[in-house]
């Protein structure tokens, strides 16, 4: 019996070591690893897919044989889209698994505690794919960002102003404005506001709308009485379906202007498309060029599906930069050598490269040879000015029976000459 | 100013009865249940997939109640959802609170019902998912009362206030015109005088989580056909409750259906004076102010 016993143990272990010894094969790169931080608000419905983006970039990556010949290893927490939980979040990652890089978060509310009381005075990088409130140009004009800070994602600007050339041309006289009590819905709802006075446009009401309120009547009414001829929706989906519902029912317009965070089939589906034919929304869009598309490519060939959720496109080229600077900025960088590195890899002179493993690959030896590379992604040839900000063209949609259609393409020419046509 | 009131009393009457169960449980059972408004999300949930089952097996009961958005299946699935979450209420006294009583304290209980309320609203996202659901995808109209003012009502908000008024009436003939409305009374006044004179305490501490969750099922039902369904109704809807509760003055019902009121109309109110982000402060703000003037709340009493 002991006999047999003895025997089994070995074969287990034998067959153990040949794993251990397979697995060693097959990572080439498996000799070291990198950890970065992610602190994304995984347990809420659309931050799941942009997690699974930036997941995406880093596998691109390691296949490339990872950065600085290490693998990638992304440590993931999420932030639960609250502010408390997003700064420890953020606390961990960079305290015990002492990562140099944070990407993250999503909402500006979110971002920005990480930023100031993290990612800033720990000297980590810190980029984020979707934050777009206007406090952190700011903050960065300030100089409290330290240079830390970047962002894939258009300020609230680039929107307020897509939506404020919608009501224009539509011609509405009277407009009642519904806005997140965040960061970024405080930012949207004032600069529309703010556009639409310099226009001569009429803002009926302005209300402010918290999450998770037991009833949204009272503000619904408030907004009702104004008599407005449109509204103006900065809000995500949750109060969004519950102020629209109501609204509709107490007989309000159905004419509608609404920010990109309701570009959501659930919104669409829970207030129902017939009364939504008149809603017409802003975003944030890629230009116009062929990286973009090489992107909804590569996307569709690992996740089957087209990247329709917010943000996907900017976490994903929020991921690659963030590492092409790590690769950039050597082994065993910290944060503001990486961050130094973001305006080699976006360089408007650089070598162009592509957004996948053979441009990874290119960018690898071009950056070792002290050149410059100039990314282009699945937003275009991102650039980052002074403040870590970007600008994007925008472009108008429409709800559609099914999903969710473009209306039309707003370049960047026109967005800027809106905004010195107002100011 | 006058639809203010109406939206107040609509959100009230949600609030109230879910007050009502919070109350009775808070003062017989002497914790701070942070697990209560949970039952309005089971009693939210457990009508959704009834009205599902109703609508599936019988078809005529998809037809809406005219000029209501409720259909007759959702209609039959509130009696269903009300003993199904009374039930509930019950299981999870006789599983979590009752050991917990057995051997701890009163803090002891109030921590674990914020575990309770933890493991509830996760387990209701895992089964069902973080989205919205609705009873009816449909929007009816309000009614046009009034165009100058305007004032709005939709017929929904009625039915919400008739169905609470009717509960309330039940309620109040129950506690003071039958021997177990009595008991219930004497359990919550004084538990070991009432056994003196032969009152059955856990029995009655099992009716008192089976009226308790019903009322709260039914306020999750109300509160889910004019607003929407989702697994953290519950969370959204602990606080306020908790301030309509303590500004009626635990122990009384009467107090919990007026702190109700009191809490919704004052939230609507506050629009007119605070700016709109402010309004989630406002049951805070009553509380202080009752508090304040009335230690023990509107309706309480002092505890010896």
């Amino acid at each position: 019996m002991k006999g047999r016993a003895k025997i089994k143990v070995w074969g287990a272990m034998s067959a153990a070591m040949l794993c251990i010894g397979l697995l060693g094969n097959q990572v080439l790169a498996a000799d070291c690893t990198t950890k970065i931080g992610v602190a994304l608000p995984t347990s809420v419905d659309w931050g799941r897919p942009i997690a699974a983006t930036t997941q995406f970039a880093v596998d691109l990556v390691n296949e490339a044989g990872g950065v600085s010949g290490c693998n990638i290893e992304v440590v993931l927490r999420d932030t639960q889209n609250d502010p408390k939980v997003g700064v420890d979040a953020a606390r961990s990652l960079v305290d015990l698994e002492k990562v140099k890089l944070l990407l993250g978060a999503v909402s500006s509310g979110v971002s920005m505690p990480i930023l100031t009381s993290v990612t800033v005075p720990s000297n980590v990088m810190q980029m984020s794919c979707c934050s777009s409130s206007t406090a952190f140009t700011k903050l960065s004009e300030e100089g409290k960002t330290k240079g830390l800070w970047f962002r894939t994602f258009a300020t609230s600007e680039v929107q307020a102003n897509a939506a404020t050339i919608l009501i224009k041309e539509q011609g509405f006289k009277n407009v009642a404005i519904f806005y997140k009590n965040d960061d970024w819905g405080q930012d949207m709802g004032r600069l529309v506001a703010d556009n639409l006075k310099k226009l001569g446009v009429n803002v009926t009401t302005s209300i402010a709308i918290n999450d998770g309120q037991a009833s949204y009547q009272a503000e619904v009414a408030k907004g009702i009485s104004g008599k407005p001829d449109a509204i103006y929706l900065a809000l995500y989906p949750k109060e969004g379906i519950s102020i629209v519902r109501n609204w509709i029912s107490l007989g309000g317009t159905q004419e509608m202007v609404v920010a990109n965070s309701l570009k959501s089939d659930e919104f669409r589906d829970k207030v129902g498309f017939k009364y939504l034919a008149a809603a017409i929304g802003t975003d944030t869009s890629s230009p116009r060029v062929d990286s973009a598309t090489a992107f909804i490519d590569i996307y569709k060939e690992r996740f089957d599906s087209e990247p329709n959720g917010p943000g996907l496109s900017n976490a994903f080229d929020a991921t690659m930069i963030a590492l092409l600077a790590m690769q950039a900025a050597g082994k065993d960088a910290d944060g503001p050598a990486i961050a130094k590195e973001v305006s080699r890899v976006t360089d408007p002179q650089g070598t162009p490269i592509t957004a996948d493993t053979a441009g990874f690959k290119k960018a690898i030896t071009i950056l070792h040879d002290g050149g410059s590379v100039m990314y282009q992604g699945a937003t275009g040839n991102v650039q980052f000015d002074k403040n870590g900000d970007v600008f994007a063209p925008a472009v108008a949609w429409v709800f559609t029976e099914s999903g969710i259609k473009e209306e039309r393409y707003v370049s960047l020419e026109e967005i800027k000459s809106f905004m010195d046509s107002i100011n | 100013m006058i639809q203010g009131l109406l939206d107040g009393v609509l959100v009230g009457s949600v609030l109230s009865l879910g007050a009502i169960g919070l109350t009775m449980v808070m003062h017989t059972l002497r914790f701070a249940n942070f697990s209560h408004a949970e039952l309005l999300s089971i009693g939210a949930y457990v009508a959704l997939v009834s009205d599902a089952v109703f609508s599936a097996v019988l078809q005529p009961l998809q037809n809406i109640i005219s000029p209501f958005s409720m259909t007759w299946a959702l209609a039959l699935s509130i009696p269903v959802s009300l003993i199904i979450t009374g039930l509930t209420a019950v299981a999870i006294d006789r599983f979590i609170f009752k050991r917990i009583r057995d051997n701890g304290e009163e803090l002891s209980m109030v921590f674990a019902s914020f575990g309770v309320a933890l493991i509830i609203r996760n387990l209701i996202g895992l089964v069902f998912g973080l989205k919205t659901q609705l009873y009816s995808d449909d929007i009816v109209m309000a009614i046009i009362l009034s165009t100058d003012p305007l004032l709005l009502i939709k017929p929904d908000q009625l039915l919400v206030l008739g169905i609470t008024c009717i509960i309330m009436v039940l309620l109040h003939l129950v506690l003071t015109h039958t021997t177990f409305g009595y008991s219930l009374r004497a359990v919550a006044e004084n538990p070991s005088l009432a056994q003196v004179v032969g009152v059955n305490l856990s029995k009655m501490v099992t009716m008192t989580w089976v009226i308790g969750g019903g009322l709260a099922a039914a306020a999750g039902i109300l509160y889910g056909l004019n607003n929407q369904i989702s697994p953290i109704i519950g969370k959204n809807l602990v606080l306020p409750i908790f301030a309509a509760t303590i500004v009626g003055g635990i122990g009384s019902i009467y107090g919990a259906v007026l702190g109700g009121f009191i809490v919704g109309i004052a939230s609507s109110f506050a629009l007119l004076v605070l700016p709109s982000g402010y309004s989630p402060s406002v049951p805070f703000l009553i509380i202080i102010c009752v508090l304040f003037l009335r230690p023990n709340g509107l309706f309480g009493e002092a505890r010896v």
